[in-house]
């Protein structure tokens, strides 16, 4: 009874799902057909470069898992230096955090490619991961360690209390709950990160947004390539948002 | 050999000296209950045998062995000490059998699976066989904190520490925790209880330790201490604890 009344509203929250995403839909075809009185959308030609749009969108997931990994390693480091009784690294753990989250993303590019690029070899591509990385972890650093501040000093008592080491303490009780904890803003921060390589287009990068530019000057279609890229895009950033609530699921303690 | 002994503990957190010179011995089978005000220092004290506060001076013996800041040394004593805590401390990310087992394949090194084995036996032992599989979210405080006894058990003590155990529980649950540590004491292990449950102290402490203001003020036998408390604080102290009861 009780589950059947369940599956009703969940029948229904899916039928107004579908019925709002159908107005949302209708609206969008209405302004299309009003634009497209105006500028004269040209598909075809667009779509005649799909190999740049494919090799672009190839470039991006590449550049964005690798920079999630890294970004990821970075603040789970520096959120442990931050929260080390280790007055330096306490201080390294806060420079580092400081400097990444008051300078724009794209200066730090422009900063590691022109700047860092020049002294050691690095390619656009390195070059982006790395800028992408050290800027997306410094906010990661913080999400974790506000996860780990949100860990129940009790329970790291009991932990020590049992004759636990405090590599064990981390590992068994502080870790598996802050995770959890920081997972929803970690994968709002993985989304950003996503959109935020766009960025790389600046040193020319052939991520997504630097190819929707060339087919964009090519074809002089560029509403179309930027229509496409937007899509592309949320495609990327839902699924991963998608793939994060399924995890907050399956780990979420009752 | 005493299992505990504590000689000239002191200490202070910044301008507040909490414990002003401890001196006492723990021998085997004892259970001495402490009583005391609020902000006596009975946590402290406790803390400080298990060494989660460092003494400022002063030394704690554990079964012969000084504690005195080596790492490896504390953590075997820990691991010899039980501590029971006043809100239960469970960890929330598992479920109360593993609760029990963590510290067996953490500390001990056993396996998961021989280590689950022991932690059933501890759990049917304070009654909650059949809350394994449940989450410390899925319990009652009375099941937490008999969750939380059977997790010290299970790492086989030489002593174990309460700090009030029953007190952040309804007073319908708090029977269900003392009968379990009315078990143990039955078995003649060896306890540290701070407790307000004046009943528990009569009839089941061997000894009783008054403590206020950072100083241990009196100490005796549970008849003695009850009839008669030569302190005047005290006195004072369990009439007030008694007129709360009544
Ligand atoms: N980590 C700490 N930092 C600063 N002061 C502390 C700390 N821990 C305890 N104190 C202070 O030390 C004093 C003794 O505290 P303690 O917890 O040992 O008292 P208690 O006898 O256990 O009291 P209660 O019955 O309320 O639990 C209190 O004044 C308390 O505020
Ligand atoms: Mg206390």
């Amino acid at each position: 009874m009780c589950r059947r009344s369940e599956g009703g509203m969940k029948g229904f929250r899916i039928a107004r799902r579908l019925l709002t995403a159908a107005g949302i839909f209708a609206l969008a075809a209405v302004g299309y057909v009003l634009i497209g009185k105006v500028y004269p959308f040209n598909w075809g030609l667009v779509l005649r470069y799909y190999r740049l749009f494919l090799m672009g969108l190839f470039v991006t997931m590449k550049i964005s898992l690798i920079s999630i990994v890294i970004s990821f390693f970075l603040g789970l480091l520096f959120a442990l230096m931050r929260k080390s009784k280790i007055e330096f690294f306490e201080d390294i753990g806060g420079l580092y955090v400081w400097f990444f989250r008051n300078t724009p993303l794209l200066v730090v590019i422009l900063l590691t490619y022109y700047g860092v690029g020049t002294i050691v070899n690095l390619d656009r591509f390195w070059a982006s991961v790395i800028a992408l990385s050290l800027f997306e972890g410094a906010y990661i650093t913080e999400i974790i360690r506000s996860g780990i501040e949100a860990v129940p000093k009790g329970e790291i008592e009991a932990a020590k209390s049992l004759g636990f080491t405090n590599f064990q303490v981390f590992a068994s009780v502080v870790f598996p709950q802050s995770i959890r904890i920081a997972l929803p803003p970690l994968i709002g921060q993985f989304v950003s990160l996503i959109k935020d390589s766009s960025l790389a287009s600046i040193i020319a990068l052939g991520e997504l947004t630097m190819m929707a530019r060339q087919v964009g000057t090519r074809t002089l279609a560029s509403f179309e390539s930027y229509l496409i890229v937007a899509f592309l895009y949320i495609a990327i950033t839902t699924i991963i948002s998608t793939l994060g609530r399924y995890l907050e699921r399956r780990l979420a303690i009752p | 050999m005493s299992v505990l002994e504590l000689h000239d503990v002191h200490k202070s957190f910044g301008d507040l000296k909490v414990l002003k010179g401890i001196n006492f011995k723990v021998e085997r089978g004892e259970i001495v209950v402490i009583l005391g005000p609020s902000g006596a220092g009975k946590s402290t004290l406790l803390r400080i045998m298990n060494f989660l506060e460092h003494p400022d001076s002063g030394q704690v013996v554990f079964l012969g062995k000084k504690l005195n800041g080596n790492y490896k040394i504390i953590r075997w004593a820990r691991s010899k000490m039980g501590f029971v805590f006043q809100h239960f401390n469970l960890f929330s990310h598992l479920k109360a059998l593993d609760n029990v087992a963590i510290g067996l394949v953490k500390v001990k090194g056993k396996s998961w699976h021989e280590a689950r084995e022991i932690a059933m036996k501890y759990l049917e032992k304070v009654g909650l066989s059949d809350k394994a599989q449940n989450y410390p979210s899925q319990l009652s405080g009375g099941q937490k904190q008999r969750v939380a006894i059977a997790r010290a058990l299970a790492m086989e003590p030489e002593m174990i520490l309460f700090d009030e155990p029953t007190s952040a529980l309804d007073p319908s649950l708090v029977g269900e925790v003392l009968e379990v540590m009315k078990s143990l004491a039955r078995e003649g292990r060896t306890m540290i209880v701070v407790t307000h449950e004046m009943g528990f102290a009569k009839s089941v402490g061997t000894r009783i330790i008054y403590m206020e203001d950072g100083r241990i003020l009196e100490e005796s036998g549970p008849t003695e201490f009850f009839k008669n408390p030569r302190n005047e604080r005290a006195k004072r102290f369990v009439d007030s604890i008694l007129e709360r009861v009544i």
